[in-house]
């Protein structure tokens, strides 16, 4: 079933800012989605026209068969956000704030006693029940954050950039939690990252956006040969050296015009290995002054590349 | 329902930061007991028997405005750190927000003027007008700080930080002090500074209130016109208040 469904949506900010520019795409109920873009490309603001915060200018939304912002009220019950920055009432104890969010949402007495326990024990939160909420650190407060944004027991839990900032430890402690929300409360999960291999490692289905308008959705396995493709980068110490080595190399192994860039040379690997010993070998016999071969792992910006053709960054 | 919830969420910030009460309270405290001592003996000679009873109407107006100021306060405190666009997404009124905050702002002002009036009792300060002034003054003060934390509501939306926020208010508060009769009577004045007082609304509020405290007649219209013009100003603070908050998100 559909969980979400947005259609040509724009959002012009009054500043004259178009944040969003006829993007379009689907949530299923019950999956992890993951919405995949820079910063700036428009995913808070997406987000927050999601979640009722934000009117948008033109376009639909959809969620659960009602029209986001005609029938807000009913929508907002249904779903919670954790946002970008974390949103907990630092003059309130953890279990206030849970308590708190939950009288919000009318959970009933009886339900959310219940059920603020077994948050509390599900997010490891038990050992600073006795600590002021303003001593947390942020990944603790974080934890807290997605606690109490699910005393409500919401359909869809919108997550803003969970874990921008965290080490990669945190991050994987974090990838479980939110597979464990949508596993054991079986709640749609919709989050924004800039981090492609969360994305390919978390989610059912990505949708890639740029520029406030969707690129390419699918599931990672669909999405693969972007996210996952081995990319050859050949480094020279200066701009001239890639450029005079880039059309005789064009000859020797096939490169796309947007495989220049800057001082690298970056190009999709076709035969693994052997592409990198081939090139190697090219490079020396020509006496080519380069600085280093390897390969790397697509960054963001490659999969633009390679779902655009277009060279995105500026040559500075 | 939701109200109830907030406004507890609130009071609790209230005692959180208990030094909120403290420093709104302290100033027209300090006005009560000095002005009582000091000025009480001078103002003997022009016919003001307890001059302690005949600035409490006028440090009752100042101490809702400290207690309402504070209150704006706190959107900026919960906007950077706190729950402030949480509850936007909540299922939640509009104007049940609004109301829960305006309406701590009135608990905590009750709270300061009580202890005004306590202190008020050691200089002798009594209410002539009895159980029914009590009831009247009540009924005063609550409107009196329902607008006002509406009014500190709204111009805590528009400002953009707590800094410019104070020196705004404090640019308000005291003019608004002055120019009523909060420590003198009208009655020797003329001219200009006549018109500005008797066009401050509190001039009116603290006459009434000084009526109340000071003589045995209720003035039905008095009282009257007052709750009026207070009712009407509540609708118009507390409708701004709703309207800002509105355009919170309307970016
Ligand atoms: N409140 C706002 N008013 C005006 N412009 C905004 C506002 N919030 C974001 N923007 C602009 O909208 C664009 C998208 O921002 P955002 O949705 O925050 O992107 P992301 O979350 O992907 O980093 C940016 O150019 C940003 O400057
Ligand atoms: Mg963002």
């Amino acid at each position: 079933m559909t969980a979400i469904c947005v259609n040509d949506l724009v959002k012009k900010y009054k500043n004259g800012v178009q944040a969003l520019d006829g993007l379009t795409l689907t949530v299923k109920e019950g999956e992890i989605f993951s919405l995949l873009g820079q910063n700036g490309a428009g995913k808070s603001t997406l987000i927050n026209v999601l979640t009722t915060y934000l009117r948008p200018t033109s376009g639909n939304v959809t969620m659960f068969g009602k029209n986001a912002y005609r029938e807000a009220a009913e929508i907002r019950s249904k779903i919670s956000c954790v946002a970008q920055r974390t949103s907990i009432d630092t003059h309130l104890s953890l279990k206030e704030n849970m308590i708190f969010q939950s009288k919000l949402y009318k959970v009933p007495k009886s339900e959310s006693g219940k059920r603020m326990e077994m948050l509390i024990s599900c997010f490891g939160l038990e050992k600073y029940l006795k600590y002021p909420v303003s001593s947390y650190s942020g990944g603790v407060k974080r934890r807290l954050d997605i606690a109490l944004n699910l005393m409500s027991n919401p359909k869809v839990l919108f997550l803003d950039e969970p874990t921008v900032g965290m080490d990669i430890q945190s991050r994987m402690v974090m990838w479980d939690m939110v597979k464990k929300i949508r596993n054991d409360f079986g709640t749609t999960i919709f989050l924004t990252t800039h981090y492609l291999e969360e994305a390919d490692q978390l989610s059912d289905t990505i949708c890639i956006m740029k520029n406030g308008k969707e690129v390419i959705q699918g599931s990672p396995k669909a999405l693969r040969e972007y996210l996952r493709q081995d990319m050859l980068k050949i480094s020279f110490s200066v701009k001239k050296d890639a450029e005079n080595c880039f059309g005789p190399l064009k000859e020797a192994i096939a490169l796309k015009e947007s495989d220049l860039r800057h001082d690298k040379i970056i190009t999709s690997l076709k035969n693994g290995r052997s592409d990198l010993e081939k090139t190697t070998r090219w490079l020396l016999e020509h006496g080519i002054p380069f600085l280093g071969i390897e390969i790397v792992q697509p960054t963001l910006e490659d999969v633009f590349i390679s779902l655009t053709g277009e060279n995105g960054k500026e040559a500075s | 329902m939701d109200i109830l919830t907030l406004l507890h969420r609130d009071i609790k910030w209230r005692f959180h930061n208990a030094f909120t009460i403290v420093i709104t309270i302290l100033q027209p405290m300090l006005w009560l007991v000095l002005y009582s001592a000091v000025a009480g003996q001078s103002m003997k000679g022009i016919g003001i028997a307890n001059y302690t009873a005949f600035v409490l109407p006028g440090l009752i107006v100042l101490v809702s405005f400290g207690a309402c100021s504070s209150s704006g306060i706190m959107n900026y405190l919960m906007k950077a750190d706190g729950s402030f666009y949480r509850i936007l997404i909540a299922p939640v009124k509009r104007s049940s927000i609004v109301l829960g905050q305006v309406l701590e702002a009135v608990v905590c002002t009750f709270i300061e003027v009580i202890i005004m009036c306590i202190v008020s009792l050691f200089f002798s300060v009594t209410i002539a007008t009895g159980f029914t002034g009590v009831f009247l003054i009540a009924l005063l003060v609550f409107l009196t700080a329902f607008f006002i934390s509406g009014l500190t509501y709204a111009i805590s939306l528009c400002l953009p930080n707590e800094v410019i926020y104070e020196t705004v208010m404090n640019a308000i508060v005291l003019p608004i002090f002055f120019l009523s009769t909060a420590l003198f009577p009208a009655d020797g004045l003329y001219g200009g500074l006549k018109i500005a007082i008797n066009l401050n609304p509190f001039t009116h509020v603290i006459n009434v209130l000084r009526a109340l405290i000071l003589q045995g007649n209720i003035v039905v219209r008095d009282v009257v016109f007052v709750v009026l013009l207070l009712v009407v100003m509540c609708g118009i603070s507390f409708s701004w208040a709703l309207h800002r908050l509105k355009k919170e998100t309307a970016l």
